[in-house]
């Protein structure tokens, strides 16, 4: 025999050694492994796979280390459960779970807007009721008054919100400084003010308006303070109003004379709504207006330290300052096909208990759903995570934005029509008859 | 057929597993597209079968589905335009440059870009001269201070701006087409054209166009479809915006599929879409049927 097949035979008999020692180590490993963790219950548990869509891709958002801790927290202690999870950018995941939704395969656990966005998927019977759940360990008790009602249908609860912000104004303290000006008291003085930033080559107000939404979450507010109060659009589908009405025009005309003294960035209509925010965070602009979830990335930018926030003020001296836009967050809502529905409901209602600690910790329970306990000065909160929180507590109602409460092809219509106004003036009356037509036409 | 000496059972049953797949992939979903355009549907719930209510709507009371059409065959009519100019550039670079494959391929590589990173460059270059838009401050430095625009918010000149993009991505592309074609052209052509005297960019008109036609008809072809389907760098750059000024039809059927959750609606522009490209697409084919029977 040559060296060569002998030294072949040689090798493929350690490798089969090899493999059987493998073999045995795995085999007993894991029994051992069960066996501590499980203690006297069964032994023989299937492994189950829980597929958890959300919208926490980026590294720097607190809600992405949050997620990832509780995860490996609960893989840690049920070690027959793993968790996958499907990080996608906002956009994207909606995008994701209609496809999903079309062919009825919507992962276990995903991602949802509150009220009118979630009401297709609600009525399509994708989503399961939570309401037996969230009874379960105390878990309601730690949700904000009210806000669960933005995701109920017929007394059914759909989803558990992740937040809860309000619309305010950020405002650089420097740069206002720079320009000589105060913060506005009235909506009339802001508009001043917008003129004195422009004059002296400052950009007052930074948007990112190619995502429609951010200028129409201002309009809304504007609507808010010129209809004397909230419930606008409600007024508009229970048919006591139209968007002729003269609380809607003057909300368009207002929204106008901001826009026509310059108070936007030029270009606005191509910034998406990070780059717009940039803007703020890298000192280029004076004021921001945007939901409270803003506060953790102003936090981490260039300006922390010089920045404040200020309530939107009242618009032709009507309103009330302390009425906000409410941006009830996105929820979690559990597949009514998924095919581990109780380890599921298990694993969410976990999470949510352990959701607040976990964020607050991180320095990110500023305007999440649920109480948080404990002191935000001694964690080392900023102080304009400080009077973000003081203003949580002024909050006396308020309204949805629009696509929150309007069926989406009326949201669209909207949508593109406020975004028109960056670039052009228009007759307001216009705009309200456009906004009508689109709402009847939408009509279901 | 008979050339090849096998049944027309067994070219069938070779054929069949590529058409099997063809068929699913692209007929089938075509055919379901052509059906959701007959549905009221949001693409999640209950759907209802309304007839063709969704392409009366679409046709005759839509007012941002024929101004889309519109700029969706300018970009088409631009895009064709450009193949001239592409065949130009390629009989330049064959008849004067030495070694020209370098030329060529830094000319490709805006093509090998991925349109995100071509659409922020643009962007970036597009914006307002006090947010550092490169072409509003050269125009400025040149004293053209009239001329700066907001390329991609002013809605009348916006469209222009997305059309000059594309062509700029392409044109490497058409170039590279071209150029290979005039390379596979055989050279005692040439010769023979000497000797009668051609020379030069004469020629290049005698022989160079009319060989070149196939290849012309190939780009025309590319640039025609890839126009009419334009859609992730107008996304990438305004999104249709503002206020659907540079919408084009692939975006309305986004929006209205996804956005305005009309998904029956969405359908009925695709449909319609695929009926375009394939009008187009016959067009194109008889033109250039004629035009290669007249000169070869």
């Amino acid at each position: 025999m040559s060296k060569g097949v002998k030294a072949v035979m040689a090798g493929a008999l350690a490798l089969s050694l090899a493999a059987c020692g493998t073999n045995n180590n795995s085999a007993t490993g894991g029994n051992d492994n069960k066996g501590a963790a499980n203690g006297s219950k069964a032994t023989n548990q299937e492994k189950i796979t829980i597929t958890f869509q959300n919208i926490y891709p980026d590294p720097t958002d607190p809600k992405h280390g949050a997620v990832k801790k509780i995860v490996e927290q609960y893989e840690a202690e049920h070690s027959n459960i793993k968790i996958e999870l499907d990080s996608l950018n906002t956009d994207q995941q909606k995008l994701k779970l209609k496809t999903q939704a079309a062919s009825k395969e919507v992962p276990d656990i995903t991602v949802v807007n509150p009220s009118a966005q979630m009401k297709p998927f609600v009525e399509a019977g994708l989503f399961a009721p939570l309401n037996d759940m969230v009874e379960q360990n105390g878990l309601k008790a730690t949700f904000q008054e009210g806000i669960l009602d933005w995701y109920s249908f017929d007394n059914n609860l759909y989803a558990l919100p992740d937040g809860n912000n309000i619309g305010v104004v950020y405002y650089n303290k420097e740069l206002f400084e720079q320009g000589g000006v105060k913060v506005p008291a009235t909506f009339e003085e802001m508009i001043e003010v917008v003129k004195t930033l422009k004059s002296k080559g400052i950009t007052p107000i930074a948007i990112g308006e190619k995502d429609t939404w951010t200028g129409s979450f201002l309009f809304m507010n504007v609507l808010l303070r010129t209809n004397g109060g909230p419930g606008f659009l409600q007024d508009v589908q229970d048919g006591k109003k139209t968007f002729e009405d003269q609380a809607f025009v003057d909300a368009v005309d207002s929204f106008q004379d901001l826009v026509q003294a310059g108070a936007f960035q030029e270009g606005a209509t191509s910034f998406d709504y990070n780059a717009g925010e940039n803007l703020f965070k890298t000192g280029k602009s004076a004021m921001y207006y945007m939901g409270s979830w803003a506060t953790g990335g102003i936090e981490t930018s260039s300006v922390n330290g010089k920045v404040g926030v200020f309530k939107f003020p009242t618009v032709k001296g009507k309103g009330n300052p302390n009425e906000f836009m409410l941006a009830p967050g996105s929820g979690f809502a559990i597949s009514a096909n998924s095919k581990h529905l109780q380890e599921t409901k298990d694993f969410l209602n976990y999470f949510m208990l352990n959701f607040p600690k976990v964020m607050f910790e991180a320095k990110g329970a500023i305007g999440i759903a649920q109480k948080v306990e404990g002191d935000f000065k001694a964690q080392g909160y900023s102080e304009m995570a400080m009077e973000i929180l003081d203003l949580f507590k002024e909050v006396q109602g308020g309204d949805l934005s629009f696509d929150n409460t309007m069926n989406p092809g009326t949201s669209q219509a909207h949508l593109t029509s406020i975004q028109d106004l960056f670039g052009q003036k228009r007759d307001s009356k216009e705009i309200g008859k456009d906004h009508q037509t689109a709402y009847t036409s939408n009509k279901e | 057929m008979n050339v090849l000496r096998v049944s027309k059972w067994t070219i069938a049953a070779f054929v069949l597993p590529c058409l099997l797949l063809y068929f699913c992939l692209v007929f089938v979903p075509i055919l379901v597209s052509f059906y959701s355009g007959l549905l009221d549907w949001n693409g999640i719930g209950e759907s209802k079968f309304v007839g063709l209510a969704n392409f009366q709507k679409l046709l005759f009371e839509d007012a941002v589905f024929w101004p889309s059409v519109k700029r969706t065959l300018m970009f088409a009519v631009f895009s064709m335009a450009e193949i001239p100019v592409a065949l130009f550039v390629a009989i330049l670079l064959s008849r004067f440059v030495k070694k020209p494959n370098f030329l060529v391929s830094s000319y490709f590589l805006p093509v090998i870009l991925s349109v995100v990173i071509i659409g922020q460059l643009w962007k970036t270059i597009y914006n307002p001269a006090s947010m550092g838009g490169m072409l509003n401050q050269v125009l400025e430095t040149i004293g053209l201070g009239d001329w700066t625009r907001a390329w991609l918010t002013d809605p009348n000149v916006a469209m222009y701006a997305l059309y000059f993009v594309a062509l700029w991505q392409y044109l490497g592309y058409h170039t590279l087409i071209q150029f290979t074609g005039i390379q596979n052209i055989p050279s005692d052509i040439y010769e023979a054209a000497r000797i009668d005297g051609a020379e030069g960019l004469k020629a290049d008109w005698h022989i160079t166009l009319p060989m070149n036609i196939p290849i012309f008809k190939i780009s025309i072809v590319l640039s025609f479809i890839g126009s009419l389907q334009a859609f992730d760098m107008i996304m990438v750059m305004t999104g249709g915006g503002p206020a659907h000024a540079t919408d084009v039809i692939s975006t309305h059927m986004y929006n209205m599929s996804f956005l305005s959750m009309k998904y029956g609606y969405g359908s009925a522009i695709a449909a319609f879409l695929v009926v375009l490209c394939l009008a187009a697409t016959l067009l194109v084919n008889l033109v250039f049927n004629r035009l290669e029977r007249k000169f070869t």
